[in-house]
Protein backbone atom coordinates (compact mmCIF):
# COMPACT_ATOMS: atom_id res chain seq x y z
CA UNK A 1 0.00 0.00 0.00
CA UNK A 2 1.57 3.57 -1.00
CA UNK A 3 1.16 4.61 -4.16
CA UNK A 4 0.79 7.80 -5.65
CA UNK A 5 -0.50 8.92 -8.70
CA UNK A 6 -0.73 12.37 -10.08
CA UNK A 7 -2.82 12.27 -13.49
CA UNK A 8 -3.21 15.45 -16.19
CA UNK A 9 -2.68 18.11 -13.11
CA UNK A 10 -3.62 21.42 -14.04
CA UNK A 11 -3.87 24.45 -11.92
CA UNK A 12 -4.46 28.11 -12.78
CA UNK A 13 -5.14 31.18 -10.79
CA UNK A 14 -7.64 33.65 -11.62
CA UNK A 15 -7.28 37.19 -12.69
CA UNK A 16 -7.52 39.00 -9.43
CA UNK A 17 -7.25 42.85 -9.67
CA UNK A 18 -3.87 44.44 -8.21
CA UNK A 19 -2.24 40.46 -8.26
CA UNK A 20 -0.01 41.42 -10.92
CA UNK A 21 -1.42 38.50 -13.20
CA UNK A 22 -4.36 40.31 -15.37
CA UNK A 23 -4.66 37.28 -17.28
CA UNK A 24 -4.90 34.85 -14.48
CA UNK A 25 -1.72 32.55 -13.92
CA UNK A 26 -1.26 28.96 -15.17
CA UNK A 27 0.97 27.44 -13.07
CA UNK A 28 0.97 24.01 -15.01
CA UNK A 29 -1.07 22.55 -17.63
CA UNK A 30 -0.43 18.85 -17.61
CA UNK A 31 1.86 17.24 -14.64
CA UNK A 32 1.51 13.46 -14.82
CA UNK A 33 3.78 11.16 -12.57
CA UNK A 34 3.87 8.11 -10.31
CA UNK A 35 5.56 7.71 -7.45
CA UNK A 36 5.37 4.18 -6.41
CA UNK A 37 5.13 1.82 -3.44
CA UNK A 38 8.36 2.39 -1.45
CA UNK A 39 9.79 4.82 -3.81
CA UNK A 40 11.00 8.31 -2.47
CA UNK A 41 10.68 10.96 -5.36
CA UNK A 42 11.90 13.99 -5.07
CA UNK A 43 10.91 17.23 -7.14
CA UNK A 44 12.79 19.77 -7.72
CA UNK A 45 12.66 23.21 -9.46
CA UNK A 46 13.58 27.01 -9.21
CA UNK A 47 11.19 28.79 -6.70
CA UNK A 48 7.30 29.58 -7.69
CA UNK A 49 7.80 26.95 -10.36
CA UNK A 50 4.56 25.29 -8.35
CA UNK A 51 6.32 22.87 -6.14
CA UNK A 52 4.49 23.44 -3.31
CA UNK A 53 1.51 23.91 -5.43
CA UNK A 54 1.62 19.72 -6.85
CA UNK A 55 2.19 19.37 -3.12
CA UNK A 56 -0.97 21.09 -1.60
CA UNK A 57 -2.71 18.92 -4.08
CA UNK A 58 -1.40 15.83 -3.35
CA UNK A 59 -2.20 17.09 0.28
CA UNK A 60 -6.03 17.56 -0.60
CA UNK A 61 -5.31 21.22 1.37
CA UNK A 62 -6.17 22.76 -2.62
CA UNK A 63 -8.25 21.79 -5.11
CA UNK A 64 -6.74 21.45 -8.72
CA UNK A 65 -8.20 22.98 -11.97
CA UNK A 66 -8.20 19.40 -13.92
CA UNK A 67 -6.65 16.79 -13.74
CA UNK A 68 -6.74 14.05 -10.65
CA UNK A 69 -4.29 12.30 -8.03
CA UNK A 70 -4.82 8.84 -6.41
CA UNK A 71 -3.13 7.51 -3.69
CA UNK A 72 -3.64 3.78 -4.09
CA UNK A 73 -6.12 4.07 -6.33
CA UNK A 74 -8.56 6.02 -4.27
CA UNK A 75 -9.18 9.73 -5.75
CA UNK A 76 -8.09 12.47 -3.39
CA UNK A 77 -10.96 14.71 -2.58
CA UNK A 78 -9.70 16.47 0.41
CA UNK A 79 -7.17 16.30 2.95
CA UNK A 80 -6.86 12.81 4.24
CA UNK A 81 -5.17 10.87 7.28
CA UNK A 82 -3.50 8.25 4.03
CA UNK A 83 -1.26 11.25 3.57
CA UNK A 84 1.00 12.27 6.69
CA UNK A 85 2.05 16.14 5.90
CA UNK A 86 5.68 17.48 6.58
CA UNK A 87 5.49 21.34 6.46
CA UNK A 88 8.59 23.93 5.64
CA UNK A 89 7.35 26.05 8.26
CA UNK A 90 7.07 23.34 10.81
CA UNK A 91 3.68 24.23 11.91
CA UNK A 92 3.45 22.89 14.89
CA UNK A 93 0.97 23.22 17.45
CA UNK A 94 2.64 25.63 20.28
CA UNK A 95 0.41 24.71 22.90
CA UNK A 96 1.02 20.77 22.81
CA UNK A 97 4.29 18.99 24.07
CA UNK A 98 6.08 17.05 21.81
CA UNK A 99 4.27 13.75 22.21
CA UNK A 100 1.07 16.09 22.01
CA UNK A 101 1.70 17.10 19.06
CA UNK A 102 2.73 14.16 17.17
CA UNK A 103 -0.38 12.05 18.83
CA UNK A 104 -2.88 15.06 17.09
CA UNK A 105 -2.95 12.85 14.10
CA UNK A 106 -3.83 9.92 16.46
CA UNK A 107 -6.46 11.29 18.17
CA UNK A 108 -8.15 12.47 15.38
CA UNK A 109 -8.44 8.68 14.27
CA UNK A 110 -9.69 7.77 17.56
CA UNK A 111 -7.03 5.72 18.35
CA UNK A 112 -7.42 4.30 22.20
CA UNK A 113 -5.36 5.52 24.74
CA UNK A 114 -3.09 2.86 25.23
CA UNK A 115 -2.30 2.03 21.54
CA UNK A 116 -1.72 5.96 21.05
CA UNK A 117 0.66 5.94 23.61
CA UNK A 118 2.61 3.00 22.48
CA UNK A 119 2.50 4.84 18.79
CA UNK A 120 4.08 7.87 20.45
CA UNK A 121 6.60 6.48 22.42
CA UNK A 122 7.61 4.37 19.09
CA UNK A 123 7.75 7.76 17.31
CA UNK A 124 9.22 9.62 19.89
CA UNK A 125 12.23 7.58 19.98
CA UNK A 126 12.21 7.00 16.08
CA UNK A 127 12.36 10.62 15.19
CA UNK A 128 15.51 10.74 18.15
CA UNK A 129 13.43 13.18 20.63
CA UNK A 130 13.38 10.68 23.62
CA UNK A 131 14.14 13.07 26.50
CA UNK A 132 12.08 15.79 24.79
CA UNK A 133 8.29 14.34 24.59
CA UNK A 134 7.33 16.25 27.33
CA UNK A 135 8.84 19.87 25.83
CA UNK A 136 6.68 22.51 24.09
CA UNK A 137 7.68 23.49 20.36
CA UNK A 138 8.95 26.77 21.29
CA UNK A 139 11.98 25.49 23.35
CA UNK A 140 12.98 23.26 20.36
CA UNK A 141 16.04 24.20 18.17
CA UNK A 142 14.69 24.28 14.40
CA UNK A 143 16.14 21.04 13.97
CA UNK A 144 14.33 19.10 16.35
CA UNK A 145 11.22 21.00 15.66
CA UNK A 146 11.00 19.30 12.13
CA UNK A 147 11.64 16.20 13.80
CA UNK A 148 8.18 16.83 15.79
CA UNK A 149 6.88 17.17 12.14
CA UNK A 150 8.15 14.59 10.67
CA UNK A 151 7.12 12.30 13.64
CA UNK A 152 3.43 13.84 13.46
CA UNK A 153 3.37 12.71 9.88
CA UNK A 154 4.52 9.50 10.52
CA UNK A 155 2.31 8.67 14.15
CA UNK A 156 -0.32 8.19 11.13
CA UNK A 157 1.19 5.26 9.54
CA UNK A 158 0.11 6.89 6.19
CA UNK A 159 0.22 5.61 2.39
CA UNK A 160 2.58 8.33 1.36
CA UNK A 161 4.47 11.25 2.99
CA UNK A 162 4.27 14.48 1.58
CA UNK A 163 7.26 16.33 2.19
CA UNK A 164 7.67 20.36 1.27
CA UNK A 165 11.44 21.57 1.94
CA UNK A 166 11.24 20.03 4.85
CA UNK A 167 14.97 21.24 5.51
CA UNK A 168 14.24 25.16 3.47
CA UNK A 169 14.45 26.86 6.99
CA UNK A 170 17.46 25.31 8.62
CA UNK A 171 20.83 26.17 8.85
CA UNK A 172 22.91 24.21 6.12
CA UNK A 173 24.60 21.76 9.52
CA UNK A 174 21.46 20.99 10.68
CA UNK A 175 19.57 20.41 7.25
CA UNK A 176 23.01 17.54 6.72
CA UNK A 177 21.95 16.14 9.88
CA UNK A 178 18.42 16.23 9.17
CA UNK A 179 18.89 14.46 5.65
CA UNK A 180 20.99 11.76 7.28
CA UNK A 181 18.40 11.23 9.98
CA UNK A 182 15.72 11.06 7.37
CA UNK A 183 17.72 8.68 5.34
CA UNK A 184 17.88 6.48 7.88
CA UNK A 185 14.25 6.30 8.82
CA UNK A 186 13.01 5.97 5.77
CA UNK A 187 15.46 2.79 5.29
CA UNK A 188 13.25 1.45 8.62
CA UNK A 189 9.61 2.96 7.54
CA UNK A 190 10.27 2.67 3.40
CA UNK A 191 7.67 4.74 3.17
CA UNK A 192 6.70 6.12 -0.25
CA UNK A 193 7.84 9.74 -0.21
CA UNK A 194 7.02 12.99 -1.97
CA UNK A 195 9.87 14.99 -1.39
CA UNK A 196 9.79 18.81 -2.15
CA UNK A 197 13.26 20.88 -2.30
CA UNK A 198 15.15 23.35 -4.68
CA UNK A 199 18.54 21.78 -3.43
CA UNK A 200 20.35 19.36 -5.85
CA UNK A 201 22.51 17.58 -3.00
CA UNK A 202 19.12 16.98 -1.08
CA UNK A 203 17.55 15.38 -3.85
CA UNK A 204 20.43 13.42 -4.42
CA UNK A 205 21.27 11.84 -1.49
CA UNK A 206 17.47 11.28 -0.76
CA UNK A 207 15.76 10.20 -3.40
CA UNK A 208 15.49 7.01 -6.12
CA UNK A 209 14.17 9.25 -8.83
CA UNK A 210 13.98 13.14 -9.17
CA UNK A 211 11.79 14.97 -11.22
CA UNK A 212 12.55 18.41 -12.51
CA UNK A 213 9.51 20.46 -12.46
CA UNK A 214 10.68 23.48 -14.70
CA UNK A 215 8.68 25.93 -17.88
CA UNK A 216 6.05 28.44 -17.66
CA UNK A 217 3.29 26.87 -17.22
CA UNK A 218 5.54 24.03 -15.45
CA UNK A 219 6.36 20.71 -16.60
CA UNK A 220 7.85 17.61 -16.07
CA UNK A 221 10.81 18.19 -18.09
CA UNK A 222 13.33 15.54 -16.27
CA UNK A 223 12.64 12.20 -14.65
CA UNK A 224 15.89 11.09 -13.47
CA UNK A 225 16.80 7.80 -11.69
CA UNK A 226 19.35 8.27 -9.14
CA UNK A 227 20.39 4.16 -8.42
CA UNK A 228 22.97 4.43 -6.13
CA UNK A 229 23.66 2.48 -3.18
CA UNK A 230 22.43 3.37 0.34
CA UNK A 231 24.43 4.88 2.58
CA UNK A 232 25.10 7.42 -0.21
CA UNK A 233 28.28 9.54 0.47
CA UNK A 234 27.91 12.99 -0.69
CA UNK A 235 31.69 13.11 -1.95
CA UNK A 236 31.58 9.67 -3.67
CA UNK A 237 32.62 10.78 -7.16
CA UNK A 238 28.82 8.93 -9.04
CA UNK A 239 27.15 10.93 -6.23
CA UNK A 240 28.96 14.13 -8.00
CA UNK A 241 27.80 13.30 -11.62
CA UNK A 242 24.20 12.93 -10.38
CA UNK A 243 24.41 15.95 -8.52
CA UNK A 244 26.41 17.64 -12.00
CA UNK A 245 23.51 15.98 -14.46
CA UNK A 246 20.94 17.50 -12.33
CA UNK A 247 22.55 20.87 -12.55
CA UNK A 248 22.91 21.12 -16.07
CA UNK A 249 19.25 20.16 -16.41
CA UNK A 250 18.02 22.42 -13.70
CA UNK A 251 19.88 25.45 -15.31
CA UNK A 252 19.10 24.62 -18.71
CA UNK A 253 15.42 24.60 -17.60
CA UNK A 254 14.86 27.55 -15.47
CA UNK A 255 16.65 28.91 -18.69
CA UNK A 256 13.23 28.60 -20.43
CA UNK A 257 11.61 31.40 -18.36
CA UNK A 258 15.08 33.99 -19.58
CA UNK A 259 16.09 35.12 -22.31
CA UNK A 260 18.29 32.67 -23.61
CA UNK A 261 16.50 31.29 -26.79
CA UNK A 262 18.69 28.42 -27.01
CA UNK A 263 16.36 26.08 -23.74
CA UNK A 264 16.34 22.14 -24.45
CA UNK A 265 12.61 21.80 -24.72
CA UNK A 266 10.36 24.79 -26.66
CA UNK A 267 9.59 27.80 -24.74
CA UNK A 268 6.42 27.64 -23.37
CA UNK A 269 3.80 30.80 -24.53
CA UNK A 270 2.88 33.28 -21.71
CA UNK A 271 -0.71 33.73 -20.65
CA UNK A 272 -0.66 37.28 -21.49
CA UNK A 273 -1.11 38.51 -24.79
CA UNK B 1 28.87 45.37 26.54
CA UNK B 2 31.70 43.74 25.11
CA UNK B 3 33.23 40.30 24.83
CA UNK B 4 35.37 40.39 27.46
CA UNK B 5 32.93 41.72 29.87
CA UNK B 6 30.28 39.13 28.73
CA UNK B 7 33.08 36.03 29.67
CA UNK B 8 33.95 37.43 32.90
CA UNK B 9 30.77 36.41 33.97
CA UNK B 10 32.37 33.32 35.50
CA UNK B 11 29.99 30.49 37.78
CA UNK B 12 31.90 32.67 41.01
CA UNK B 13 30.15 35.50 39.84
CA UNK B 14 27.02 33.76 39.59
CA UNK B 15 28.12 32.40 43.36
CA UNK B 16 28.03 36.27 44.57
CA UNK B 17 24.47 36.83 43.42
CA UNK B 18 21.91 37.33 46.63
CA UNK B 19 20.02 34.27 47.59
CA UNK B 20 16.29 34.29 46.66
CA UNK B 21 15.67 35.85 50.22
CA UNK B 22 17.60 38.68 50.19
CA UNK B 23 16.07 39.88 46.45
CA UNK B 24 12.87 39.22 47.63
CA UNK B 25 13.86 41.55 50.71
CA UNK B 26 15.49 44.11 48.78
CA UNK B 27 12.33 44.57 46.48
CA UNK B 28 9.90 44.53 49.28
CA UNK B 29 12.35 47.33 50.84
CA UNK B 30 11.85 49.29 47.59
CA UNK B 31 7.90 49.22 47.70
CA UNK B 32 7.54 49.60 51.79
CA UNK B 33 10.05 52.63 51.67
CA UNK B 34 7.13 55.25 49.39
CA UNK B 35 4.54 53.78 51.85
CA UNK B 36 6.25 54.57 54.77
CA UNK B 37 6.60 57.72 53.70
CA UNK B 38 2.83 58.28 52.64
CA UNK B 39 1.83 57.09 55.77
CA UNK B 40 4.38 59.45 57.71
CA UNK B 41 3.08 62.79 56.06
CA UNK B 42 -0.41 61.43 55.91
CA UNK B 43 -0.42 61.11 59.93
CA UNK B 44 1.66 64.47 60.30
CA UNK B 45 -0.62 65.95 58.39
CA UNK B 46 -3.92 64.58 59.94
CA UNK B 47 -2.29 65.17 63.42
CA UNK B 48 -1.03 68.88 62.79
CA UNK B 49 -2.92 70.72 60.01
CA UNK B 50 -5.74 71.29 62.50
CA UNK B 51 -7.84 69.48 59.51
CA UNK B 52 -10.91 68.29 61.47
CA UNK B 53 -10.34 64.35 61.78
CA UNK B 54 -13.98 63.94 60.20
CA UNK B 55 -12.17 64.61 56.89
CA UNK B 56 -8.86 63.39 57.35
CA UNK B 57 -8.44 60.88 59.85
CA UNK B 58 -5.25 59.49 61.61
CA UNK B 59 -4.13 56.17 60.55
CA UNK B 60 -5.64 55.02 63.49
CA UNK B 61 -8.91 55.54 63.13
CA UNK B 62 -9.03 53.96 59.74
CA UNK B 63 -7.30 51.04 61.56
CA UNK B 64 -10.25 50.64 63.59
CA UNK B 65 -12.56 51.05 61.55
CA UNK B 66 -11.09 48.42 59.12
CA UNK B 67 -11.24 46.15 62.40
CA UNK B 68 -14.06 46.94 63.26
CA UNK B 69 -15.62 45.59 60.06
CA UNK B 70 -13.46 43.13 60.11
CA UNK B 71 -14.67 41.74 63.37
CA UNK B 72 -18.49 42.95 62.90
CA UNK B 73 -18.38 41.08 59.59
CA UNK B 74 -19.66 43.61 57.18
CA UNK B 75 -16.42 43.54 55.65
CA UNK B 76 -16.44 40.26 54.35
CA UNK B 77 -20.05 40.68 53.75
CA UNK B 78 -19.13 43.61 51.10
CA UNK B 79 -16.15 41.79 49.96
CA UNK B 80 -17.75 38.87 49.29
CA UNK B 81 -21.18 40.52 47.81
CA UNK B 82 -18.50 42.36 45.03
CA UNK B 83 -16.52 39.54 43.96
CA UNK B 84 -20.06 37.31 43.97
CA UNK B 85 -21.53 39.82 41.57
CA UNK B 86 -18.01 40.06 39.42
CA UNK B 87 -18.04 36.47 39.51
CA UNK B 88 -21.01 35.59 38.00
CA UNK B 89 -20.58 38.43 35.06
CA UNK B 90 -16.96 37.60 34.31
CA UNK B 91 -18.90 33.54 33.82
CA UNK B 92 -21.63 34.72 32.03
CA UNK B 93 -20.10 37.01 30.46
CA UNK B 94 -16.92 35.33 29.34
CA UNK B 95 -19.49 32.66 28.10
CA UNK B 96 -20.84 35.03 25.92
CA UNK B 97 -17.92 36.53 24.78
CA UNK B 98 -15.68 33.47 24.06
CA UNK B 99 -18.22 32.16 21.97
CA UNK B 100 -19.38 34.84 19.87
CA UNK B 101 -15.64 35.72 19.34
CA UNK B 102 -14.88 32.52 18.01
CA UNK B 103 -17.11 32.40 15.59
CA UNK B 104 -16.77 35.69 14.33
CA UNK B 105 -13.65 35.24 14.05
CA UNK B 106 -13.44 31.56 12.23
CA UNK B 107 -16.72 32.43 10.05
CA UNK B 108 -16.89 35.28 7.65
CA UNK B 109 -21.05 35.41 8.22
CA UNK B 110 -20.70 35.73 11.83
CA UNK B 111 -17.95 38.26 11.52
CA UNK B 112 -19.77 40.36 8.91
CA UNK B 113 -22.89 40.36 11.23
CA UNK B 114 -21.55 40.86 14.57
CA UNK B 115 -18.10 43.88 13.80
CA UNK B 116 -20.81 46.94 13.11
CA UNK B 117 -23.10 46.15 15.99
CA UNK B 118 -19.43 45.49 18.21
CA UNK B 119 -18.07 48.42 17.07
CA UNK B 120 -20.98 50.19 17.96
CA UNK B 121 -21.52 49.18 21.63
CA UNK B 122 -17.80 48.95 22.33
CA UNK B 123 -18.09 52.82 21.91
CA UNK B 124 -21.17 53.23 24.99
CA UNK B 125 -19.60 52.85 28.17
CA UNK B 126 -21.05 49.87 30.39
CA UNK B 127 -21.72 52.57 32.84
CA UNK B 128 -24.04 55.09 30.53
CA UNK B 129 -26.21 52.05 30.63
CA UNK B 130 -27.66 52.50 33.92
CA UNK B 131 -30.28 54.76 33.75
CA UNK B 132 -31.66 52.29 31.03
CA UNK B 133 -31.37 48.57 33.35
CA UNK B 134 -32.47 51.14 36.30
CA UNK B 135 -35.23 51.53 34.22
CA UNK B 136 -35.58 47.61 33.32
CA UNK B 137 -34.90 46.06 36.62
CA UNK B 138 -35.05 48.97 39.00
CA UNK B 139 -32.96 49.16 41.52
CA UNK B 140 -31.95 45.39 41.93
CA UNK B 141 -29.15 43.29 41.29
CA UNK B 142 -30.08 42.58 37.98
CA UNK B 143 -29.39 46.18 36.91
CA UNK B 144 -26.37 46.04 38.31
CA UNK B 145 -25.28 42.74 36.78
CA UNK B 146 -26.47 43.45 33.53
CA UNK B 147 -24.01 45.84 33.15
CA UNK B 148 -21.16 44.14 34.23
CA UNK B 149 -21.89 41.33 31.86
CA UNK B 150 -22.75 43.83 29.00
CA UNK B 151 -19.00 44.83 29.36
CA UNK B 152 -17.46 41.69 30.72
CA UNK B 153 -19.10 39.98 26.78
CA UNK B 154 -18.05 43.19 24.89
CA UNK B 155 -14.44 42.88 25.96
CA UNK B 156 -13.70 39.10 25.79
CA UNK B 157 -15.53 39.25 22.59
CA UNK B 158 -13.42 41.75 20.70
CA UNK B 159 -10.48 39.60 22.64
CA UNK B 160 -11.31 36.59 21.32
CA UNK B 161 -12.40 37.58 17.59
CA UNK B 162 -8.84 39.37 17.06
CA UNK B 163 -7.05 36.28 18.97
CA UNK B 164 -9.17 33.35 16.65
CA UNK B 165 -8.84 35.81 13.42
CA UNK B 166 -4.99 36.45 13.91
CA UNK B 167 -4.16 32.48 14.29
CA UNK B 168 -1.22 30.93 11.92
CA UNK B 169 -2.69 30.01 8.63
CA UNK B 170 -0.03 27.16 8.69
CA UNK B 171 -1.64 25.88 11.88
CA UNK B 172 -4.91 25.52 10.49
CA UNK B 173 -4.05 24.09 7.67
CA UNK B 174 -1.73 21.50 9.41
CA UNK B 175 -4.80 21.06 11.60
CA UNK B 176 -6.99 20.00 8.74
CA UNK B 177 -4.14 17.70 7.11
CA UNK B 178 -3.97 15.55 10.48
CA UNK B 179 -8.04 15.16 10.69
CA UNK B 180 -9.51 18.27 12.58
CA UNK B 181 -12.81 19.61 11.54
CA UNK B 182 -15.73 21.60 12.65
CA UNK B 183 -16.10 21.40 16.08
CA UNK B 184 -13.14 19.51 16.46
CA UNK B 185 -10.99 22.53 14.85
CA UNK B 186 -12.78 24.44 17.27
CA UNK B 187 -11.74 22.85 20.50
CA UNK B 188 -8.87 21.82 19.09
CA UNK B 189 -6.89 24.54 17.11
CA UNK B 190 -8.96 27.32 17.03
CA UNK B 191 -9.94 27.71 20.79
CA UNK B 192 -6.41 27.01 22.33
CA UNK B 193 -3.82 28.89 19.89
CA UNK B 194 -6.40 31.94 20.68
CA UNK B 195 -6.19 31.27 24.57
CA UNK B 196 -3.65 33.94 25.10
CA UNK B 197 -5.61 37.05 24.02
CA UNK B 198 -8.57 35.01 25.05
CA UNK B 199 -6.95 35.42 28.74
CA UNK B 200 -5.63 38.75 28.30
CA UNK B 201 -9.43 39.90 27.35
CA UNK B 202 -10.37 38.37 30.72
CA UNK B 203 -8.18 40.40 32.33
CA UNK B 204 -9.17 43.51 30.61
CA UNK B 205 -12.40 42.65 31.54
CA UNK B 206 -11.89 41.76 34.86
CA UNK B 207 -9.75 45.09 35.55
CA UNK B 208 -13.18 47.23 33.80
CA UNK B 209 -16.16 45.02 35.57
CA UNK B 210 -14.17 45.91 38.90
CA UNK B 211 -14.57 49.62 37.47
CA UNK B 212 -17.97 49.28 37.26
CA UNK B 213 -19.05 47.67 40.00
CA UNK B 214 -18.40 49.29 42.46
CA UNK B 215 -20.30 52.66 41.14
CA UNK B 216 -22.72 50.42 40.42
CA UNK B 217 -23.01 49.41 43.80
CA UNK B 218 -23.44 52.61 44.75
CA UNK B 219 -26.00 53.82 42.23
CA UNK B 220 -27.80 51.03 43.39
CA UNK B 221 -28.64 50.49 46.61
CA UNK B 222 -28.09 46.84 46.99
CA UNK B 223 -27.88 44.74 50.80
CA UNK B 224 -23.62 44.55 50.34
CA UNK B 225 -20.58 45.58 48.25
CA UNK B 226 -18.16 47.77 48.71
CA UNK B 227 -19.02 50.20 46.05
CA UNK B 228 -22.43 50.25 48.71
CA UNK B 229 -19.99 50.86 51.63
CA UNK B 230 -18.52 53.57 50.63
CA UNK B 231 -21.96 55.13 49.67
CA UNK B 232 -24.18 54.01 53.21
CA UNK B 233 -20.65 55.80 54.79
CA UNK B 234 -20.90 58.95 53.35
CA UNK B 235 -24.22 58.97 54.19
CA UNK B 236 -23.70 58.58 57.58
CA UNK B 237 -20.72 60.42 57.73
CA UNK B 238 -18.01 57.72 58.40
CA UNK B 239 -15.25 59.36 56.86
CA UNK B 240 -12.79 56.72 58.04
CA UNK B 241 -14.82 53.63 57.15
CA UNK B 242 -14.82 55.31 53.69
CA UNK B 243 -11.18 55.61 53.81
CA UNK B 244 -10.81 51.89 55.44
CA UNK B 245 -13.14 50.30 52.53
CA UNK B 246 -11.07 52.22 49.62
CA UNK B 247 -8.05 50.58 51.19
CA UNK B 248 -9.43 47.58 50.75
CA UNK B 249 -10.97 47.84 46.98
CA UNK B 250 -7.18 48.85 46.13
CA UNK B 251 -5.47 45.83 47.96
CA UNK B 252 -7.67 43.47 46.85
CA UNK B 253 -7.74 44.49 43.23
CA UNK B 254 -4.14 44.92 43.08
CA UNK B 255 -4.07 41.14 44.55
CA UNK B 256 -6.59 39.88 42.43
CA UNK B 257 -4.75 41.23 39.14
CA UNK B 258 -1.95 40.10 40.13
CA UNK B 259 -2.20 36.52 41.78
CA UNK B 260 -4.83 34.99 39.80
CA UNK B 261 -5.12 37.18 36.12
CA UNK B 262 -1.33 37.64 35.40
CA UNK B 263 -0.39 34.55 36.54
CA UNK B 264 -3.04 32.87 34.43
CA UNK B 265 -1.65 35.10 31.58
CA UNK B 266 1.89 34.22 32.37
CA UNK B 267 0.91 30.32 32.14
CA UNK B 268 -0.21 29.73 28.69
CA UNK B 269 1.87 32.90 26.74
CA UNK B 270 5.46 31.74 28.80
CA UNK B 271 4.75 27.78 28.36
CA UNK B 272 3.67 28.27 24.76
CA UNK B 273 6.20 31.06 23.96
CA UNK B 274 3.78 32.85 22.24
CA UNK B 275 4.36 36.20 23.45
CA UNK B 276 8.35 35.78 21.28
CA UNK B 277 5.99 34.38 17.71
CA UNK B 278 3.90 38.24 18.72
CA UNK B 279 7.47 40.10 19.25
N1 LIG C 1 -3.21 31.56 -3.83
C1 LIG C 1 -2.52 31.94 -4.93
N2 LIG C 1 -3.02 32.86 -5.78
C2 LIG C 1 -2.33 33.24 -6.87
N3 LIG C 1 -1.13 32.76 -7.21
C3 LIG C 1 -0.56 31.85 -6.41
C4 LIG C 1 -1.22 31.39 -5.22
N4 LIG C 1 -0.42 30.47 -4.62
C5 LIG C 1 0.69 30.38 -5.39
N5 LIG C 1 0.61 31.19 -6.46
C6 LIG C 1 1.59 31.31 -7.52
O1 LIG C 1 1.79 30.05 -8.11
C7 LIG C 1 3.15 29.87 -8.44
C8 LIG C 1 3.68 28.60 -7.85
O2 LIG C 1 3.77 28.76 -6.45
P1 LIG C 1 4.41 27.63 -5.51
O3 LIG C 1 3.77 26.34 -5.79
O4 LIG C 1 4.35 28.13 -4.12
O5 LIG C 1 5.93 27.61 -6.00
P2 LIG C 1 7.20 26.91 -5.36
O6 LIG C 1 6.77 26.13 -4.19
O7 LIG C 1 7.77 26.07 -6.46
O8 LIG C 1 8.14 28.00 -4.99
C9 LIG C 1 3.89 31.10 -7.98
O9 LIG C 1 4.11 31.92 -9.11
C10 LIG C 1 2.95 31.74 -7.02
O10 LIG C 1 3.08 33.14 -7.04
MG1 LIG D 1 7.33 26.26 -2.11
Amino acid sequence: MGELRVERLKKHYPARRGSGHRTGLRVFDDVTFTVGEGEFVSVIGASGCGKTTVLNLAAGLDTPSGGSIFVDGRAVTGPGLDRGIVFQEFALFPWLTVAENIAFGLKSMRVPGEQRKRTVAHIVDLVGLKQFADYYPNRLSGGMRQRVGLGRALAINPSVLLMDEPFGALDSVTREAMQNALAEIWIETRKTVLFITHDIREAVFLSDRVLLLAGRPSQIVLDLPIDLPRPRGRHDASFQEKERNLEVALRGGSSQTGDSGEAPAPREKTVSH
Amino acid sequence: MNQSGYMAKSPTDDDLEPPAWRRLAKDAYYVLIPIVVVLVFWQMFAKMSGISPVLFPPLENIWNALVHTATEGTLWADLGGTFLRLFKAVAAGSVIGTIIGALMGYFRDWERAFVGPLNFLLAIPGTALFPLTMIWFGLTEMAILSILIYEVSLTVMANTWSGVKSIDVSLIRAARAFGANGASMFWRVLLPSAMPSIISGYRLAFSRAWRIVIIAEMLVSVSAGLGYRLFWAREFFQTEIVYATLLTIGITGLLFERLVLRSAEAMTVNRWGTVRELE
